[in-house]
């Protein structure tokens, strides 16, 4: 399994594309849905519907507002559909299909840089809400376990680790362990990164998938 | 490493004056009338004695050490009295003008050339644009502040570091009425040299200090205040107002001290991973000061409370239990023999349950029983005892009864409500360093506090 170092050392070699940056999370263990880069589809490929078809280019960072993301594919040919619209809209871009994960509770983790503390690690519900009900917390880097205990109890999270609630459940050692994990990017890779937005995370008991990843620096 | 600031021999004021005016005359006054007991050595150019004392021309011109150099002339004609201070090496400097950063580019280009010359000098510097600085311990009082305006506290055990001039003389001035004393208070002004995180290393380790109160609107090197905040925190517990919480605040403070700001989640974040207090206006500055530095610290988060008035003590329970509008604690379950024992000291239709009614018919004696069953209960880990003047048995003896209990194993926070005899009780709680709060909300709320660093300290 991949240290945090390698991490950073895999994005400044592989760049910064959504598929680039969830293979290296994926090789320091972290869980991320199988997927595919396509240019084009000549043969079924070995996936399981449904799954979402996103234009696969760093230069987008807001995917979904430029049409970029088609959730819910059920077949090969809408698939093979939905990719030929797609490429009028990009055509010089690459496409990244995936399985979708659609079990969980939908949370949010990044880093970001404020000018006077440095690196910062933020736990958040996930979803449009968030912004709303500010159920989000912050933390510098590097964070220790009783710091992620404190960050998972501050947001409405907590409320779904023990015996869970109305069905969800998340398991907190899990979650204590992915947040060290990312706070461990940020601690080596301070200097590099300004952002990594990991949005959303769908959780359900101990399987934490990263769905989407965005990172800013200089990497 | 500030020893001489905090404990001059000897202080010279630049620009003392007898025009009652002039900020050179309430500095003079300050430190005459306080008691100073060291040298003063005022210098005027033009005077050959200040309120009785033989005045100087200049700081070259006293020819004898100096520890502290008050500077209260204005900014333009301050850069050559740093200067000669620093030649007379002088291990400190109080800066008062204001008119450097905060004004604009020219009094930025001023406060540089200062810096320039502090920099690698012996001497350090407070300011500028500050109101001075106050140590009760040693009668040294610089404020700019006439006495006849505002009361300086007298010497107590916590440290006060503010950012804000007026802010830190209102809040002594406030505290003082309760009797509430300081071991310190420096008002950092624009802070070009002496910073909030040396003043945190230095009362640390020095025994006067019991908890240190910080008022910030900016902070300008953040990893460093973040460890040692954290680092000094474990030792003497630390409570931080952080002002221009919001967008439209923070364009406020930026104004004020020419500081860019940080998201406060993110500045709440670092507070919650150092363990540190905060409070969001100068009441619940000091409040939570004072349990931090008066208080053992409990073992768990199950609170007993003792009254005399019903509503009083179910409000408390309240307070205590509830997660909004209140502290989200435990009403702690009493053991029988607790219960027991409460029974056969208090009246009948009084309650033995948690919260423990006395009734009006509650005397010192039986005060003192209660107190004494809940210390041995273990489900019990924090007493809040309400001494509460409006009964016929009840009178100042409750201090004695209290007190025997405040510095047990378990922290008891005591609640007074009222005015003629509450004044009183509450004066008398500080002059024995109970903490005491003049309403039921300050009381829970400086509880959490206390419970909250009791959690930092054991890890968890």
């Amino acid at each position: 399994m991949n240290s945090a170092r390698e991490f950073i050392d895999e994005i400044k070699t592989k760049g910064k594309s959504e598929f680039s940056i969830k293979t290296a999370l994926k090789n320091m263990g972290i869980l991320v849905p199988r997927s595919f880069i396509i240019n084009d589809i000549s043969e079924k490929l070995d996936i399981s519907y449904p799954v979402v078809l996103k234009v696969s280019d760093e230069s987008i960072l807001h995917k979904s507002d430029v049409g970029g993301v088609k959730t819910g594919i059920g077949t090969f040919e809408e698939l093979k559909n939905q990719l030929s619209k797609m490429k009028t809209l990009f055509p010089n871009s690459q496409f990244l299909v995936e399985e979708m994960v659609e079990e969980g509770i939908e949370i949010i983790v990044g880093l970001s840089r404020d000018n006077v503390f440095g690196l910062s690690i933020m736990l958040g519900m996930g979803g449009t809400m968030t912004e709303i009900y500010h159920d989000v917390t912050f933390r510098l880097i590097p964070v220790n376990r009783i710091d992620c205990n404190h960050m998972i109890d501050e947001v409405s999270i907590g409320r779904f680790t023990g015996n869970g609630f109305r069905g969800h459940r998340i398991d907190r050692e899990a979650l204590i362990n992915f947040i060290m994990k990312i706070s461990s990017i940020g601690e080596v890779g301070g200097e590099f990164i300004d952002q990594l937005d990991l949005n959303p995370i769908k959780i359900a008991d101990s399987k934490i998938y990263v769905l989407d990843a965005k990172i800013i620096g200089k990497l | 490493m500030f020893d001489k600031l905090v404990n001059p021999k000897s202080v010279a004021v630049v620009g003392a004056s007898e025009n009652p005016m002039k900020i050179g005359y309430a500095i003079m006054k300050n430190l005459v009338e306080g008691k100073y007991d060291g040298e003063i050595y005022p210098v005027n150019k033009s005077a050959t004695s200040i309120l009785n004392i033989r005045s100087y021309s200049s700081l070259k011109d006293i020819g004898k050490t100096v520890d502290l150099c008050v500077i209260a002339v204005p900014a333009s004609l301050s850069l050559d009295v740093v200067k000669e201070a620093v030649q007379c090496k002088i291990p400190f400097i109080v800066l008062i003008p204001g008119g450097f950063s905060e004004t604009g580019k020219e009094g930025k280009q001023l406060e540089e050339t200062i810096s320039l010359i502090i920099k690698n000098s012996g001497t350090r510097l407070i300011g500028p644009n500050t109101v001075g600085v106050y140590f009760p311990h040693a009668n040294l009082n610089t404020a700019l502040t006439p006495p006849d305006r505002v009361c300086f506290p007298k010497s107590g055990s916590i440290s006060f570091i503010s950012q804000s001039g007026a802010l830190g003389l209102l809040t002594m001035d406030s505290i003082s009425e309760l009797g509430i004393g300081i071991s310190a208070f420096i008002n950092l002004g624009n802070r070009i040299d002496v910073d909030e995180i040396e003043l945190m290393k230095y009362f640390k380790s020095d025994q006067k200090t019991g908890s240190i109160a910080i008022y910030l609107e900016s902070v300008h090197n953040g990893k460093e205040f973040y460890e040692t905040l954290k680092d000094v925190n474990r030792v003497k517990p630390i409570v931080v107002i952080k002002s221009g919480r919001t967008t439209s605040s923070a364009k406020a403070a930026s104004l004020h001290t020419g500081a860019l700001g940080t998201d406060d989640r993110i500045f709440q974040g670092m507070l919650r991973q150092a363990g540190v207090a905060r409070a969001y206006n100068e009441v619940e500055l000091i409040d939570y000061a004072r349990v931090l530095s008066y208080s053992p610290l409990p073992s768990g988060k199950n609170v007993a409370i003792v009254t005399t008035a019903g509503g009083v003590g179910v409000i408390t329970a309240d307070y205590v239990s509830a997660a909004e509008h209140g502290i989200g604690m435990n009403i702690a379950p009493l053991s029988p023999e607790t219960k027991n024992a409460i029974k056969g000291s208090i009246i009948s239709f009084g309650s033995a349950e948690n919260p423990v009614d006395l009734t009006a018919d509650g005397s010192i004696e039986a005060y003192d029983s209660v107190l004494s069953a809940l210390q041995e209960d273990e489900n019990v880990n924090i007493i809040i005892a309400y001494a509460l003047p409006q009964t016929p048995k009840m009178n100042m003896g409750i201090v004695d009864v209290i007190s025997k209990y405040c510095h047990a194993k378990k922290p008891v926070i005591v609640g007074v409500i009222g005015s003629k005899l509450g004044t009183e009780l509450i004066r008398e709680f500080e002059r024995r360093q109970i903490p005491a709060y003049p309403s039921i909300e300050r009381v829970v709320n400086s509880v959490r506090a206390l419970y909250d660093y009791s959690m930092f300290r054991n890890g968890e």
